[in-house]
């Protein structure tokens, strides 16, 4: 019998297909797959990739089982695996293919590829083969390889690459097992996140170290809508979902009602005290977890078990994110980098062996995110607001800089501000606006400082290079920008004006 | 009232909340042939739709629309 150890979850999961091989491992669009099915899946692409002598391989996220396991097969290779999004603009998977150093390029869609061989990289579209099985692969891989690499929006317009190592998504698995879920190999578990994003990493992962089996979104499904329809029809016993979700849901919760729910986590962006509180009758037999983590450090890395309602530590209604994972160390300073009392509000950094070692090829962007502090010791800088209170649980009170996040995804704003500048022969002001309702940033408004433009090819242009997520809903046109008293654009005044 | 000028309605609010109308709905149009057509631009649709025909649906019925067809129906049962 092969074991699990809890140690190195690529192991865990290789042991695990062949333990249970009957057991159901993915449910995507109501298609059934067993973990031997998985397992085939799996050594077939890792037949046609193995030999590559590119580290980094490219994957066109679709919503199947070929993406699932190329995505395995990519790791137990030892090799990084990049994301690249089928529904993002051209432009940017190719800047993406171009940092991220992309040769090989695993597509389960034959369309929509002509563009990536043009650019001069290889297509690879998995075959399965039943003549391939999981006996023959086995994982050599060393932690100092990095698993993957996921692309954050950066103040430049150049996206940033954060690589995470295999060690450090082994340091998240063991930290992440010491929270006590009781979970096995009965449970169904929802997978609702875009692949390039990293909380679909252990929505992905941890299942099959346990055997269990995971309900799929895709991309292009009406998420919430998908979701409640998996968490009621199959039944779901654990769920990791933006709080968004529950946000817009929030008029029918009346009609909710999910006794099967063993886990609610609420994850990647800030949760409403009064929403979770509310949305607590509908899943009567639920322990609900707050968790939180910048991608640089490794998906997570402190949790909140969240109590009874009325008991719910916040901050302008904004849910604690509660103690550091076992290993993260956490600081909360001041602006020259000391040390803040308990209870005073200062910038999170973070320590430890789930924290990259920096970003892909870029010193100069790692030597401003992070730094040393007198014992020698490396944080990263969170750009994070918190408060640590007497018990030791840190209290989220905001981003420090123009960072928002909408269903998950980090903004820098300024990103959006630059590529829409590059729109014009004489760049004028412009800002991103968020627009938050019940404190989660639902859209972004743009504000131009011109008396005119054309609006329509000012979208159609940003479109061609942003991700969906990054577009504004209304584009806005002002004469001229009103100022704070230093003369900087007033972004406060800006947004009430085109809230009126 | 037809299924078909219930159809045309609809693609009028859809052209409105999406902000664009270089595109036409038909009755199997689903939510991944609109780009746009999210979980966010969904609940305004579904809200809007309310409010012209005024008429209220279920979460459980918003779930089972599959595609612009089903909506119809729905609107149809409501209004007849």
């Amino acid at each position: 019998m092969v074991k699990t150890n809890g140690q190195d979850i690529l192991v865990d999961i290789l042991a695990t297909i062949k333990r249970v091989p009957q057991n159901k491992a993915f449910v995507i669009n109501d298609n059934t797959y067993t973990y031997e099915d998985l397992g085939a899946y799996i050594a077939s692409v890792y037949h046609q990739i193995a030999k590559r002598e590119d580290d980094v391989i490219g994957i066109i996220a679709e919503n199947n089982i070929e993406t699932y396991s190329s995505l395995l097969a990519v790791l137990l290779c030892g090799k990084t695996y990049v994301i690249l999004h089928p529904s993002y603009p051209e432009s940017r998977n190719l800047k993406i293919a171009t940092l991220a150093g992309l040769h090989t390029i695993v597509s389960s869609n034959r369309s929509n590829t002509d563009y990536l061989e043009q650019h001069g990289s290889h297509l690879i579209f998995p075959e399965f083969k039943t003549d391939h099985t999981i006996e023959a692969v086995t994982d050599e891989t060393s932690n100092d390889n990095n698993a993957y690499i996921i692309f954050t929006s950066g103040s430049t317009g150049e996206p940033k690459g954060v690589p995470i190592s295999r060690g450090n998504l082994n340091a998240f698995y063991r930290a992440y097992q010491q929270i006590g879920w009781k979970l096995d190999a009965s449970d169904r578990m929802l997978q609702m996140f875009e692949l390039t994003f990293d909380v679909s990493v252990v929505s992905t992962l941890y299942p099959l170290a346990i055997g269990a089996c995971i309900y799929t979104v895709g991309y292009d499904d009406v998420k919430y809508l998908k979701v409640f329809e998996l968490l009621e029809q199959y039944e779901l016993t654990f769920a990791a979902v933006a709080p968004s979700v529950i946000q817009l849901i929030s008029p029918y919760l009346d009609e909710i009602n999910l006794p099967s729910l063993k886990y609610l986590v609420v994850t990647a962006e800030a949760s409403q005290t009064e929403l979770l509180d509310r949305f607590r009758k509908s899943i009567p037999n639920a322990e609900i977890y707050n968790l939180y983590g910048p991608t640089e450090a490794t998906i997570y890395c402190t949790y909140y078990p969240i109590p009874l309602p009325g008991k719910t530590k916040q901050h302008n209604g904004m849910v604690a994110i509660g103690k550091p994972f076992d290993g993260t160390e956490v600081l909360i300073v001041d602006e020259d980098g000391k040390k803040v009392p308990n209870g005073t509000t200062g910038e999170m950094w973070v320590a430890g062996p789930q924290v990259m070692k920096g970003y892909y090829n870029d010193p100069v962007k790692t030597g401003q995110a992070f730094a040393e502090t007198a014992d020698g010791k490396l944080y990263y800088k969170t750009g994070d607001l918190c408060i640590m209170d007497d018990d030791n649980d840190i209290i989220y009170c905001g981003r420090k800089d123009y960072q928002v996040k909408i269903q998950g995804f980090r903004i820098e704003l300024s990103e959006i501000e630059y590529t829409a500048k590059q729109f014009f022969d004489a760049a004028p002001n412009i800002v991103v606006i968020p627009v938050f309702s019940a404190g989660i940033c639902s859209e972004l408004h743009m504000a131009v400082e011109v008396p005119s433009c054309d609006k329509d090819a000012l979208y159609q242009n940003l479109s061609q290079k942003l991700p969906y997520y990054m577009l504004p809903k209304r584009i806005h046109l002002i004469d001229q920008f009103p100022t704070t008293a230093s003369n900087k654009i007033d972004r406060k005044q800006i947004s009430q004006l085109i809230n009126q | 009232m037809t299924k078909q000028e219930v159809l045309q309605q609809i693609e009028t609010i859809f052209h409105e909340v999406l902000n664009r109308t270089d595109f036409t709905l038909t009755e199997e149009t689903t939510a991944k042939d609109v780009s746009g057509w999210d979980s966010l631009t969904n609940m305004t649709l579904i809200v809007r739709i309310e409010e012209k025909f005024d008429c209220k649906f279920k979460f459980r019925e918003i779930v089972k629309f599959k595609n612009i067809g089903d909506l119809c129906d729905a609107v149809l049962t409501k209004k007849n």
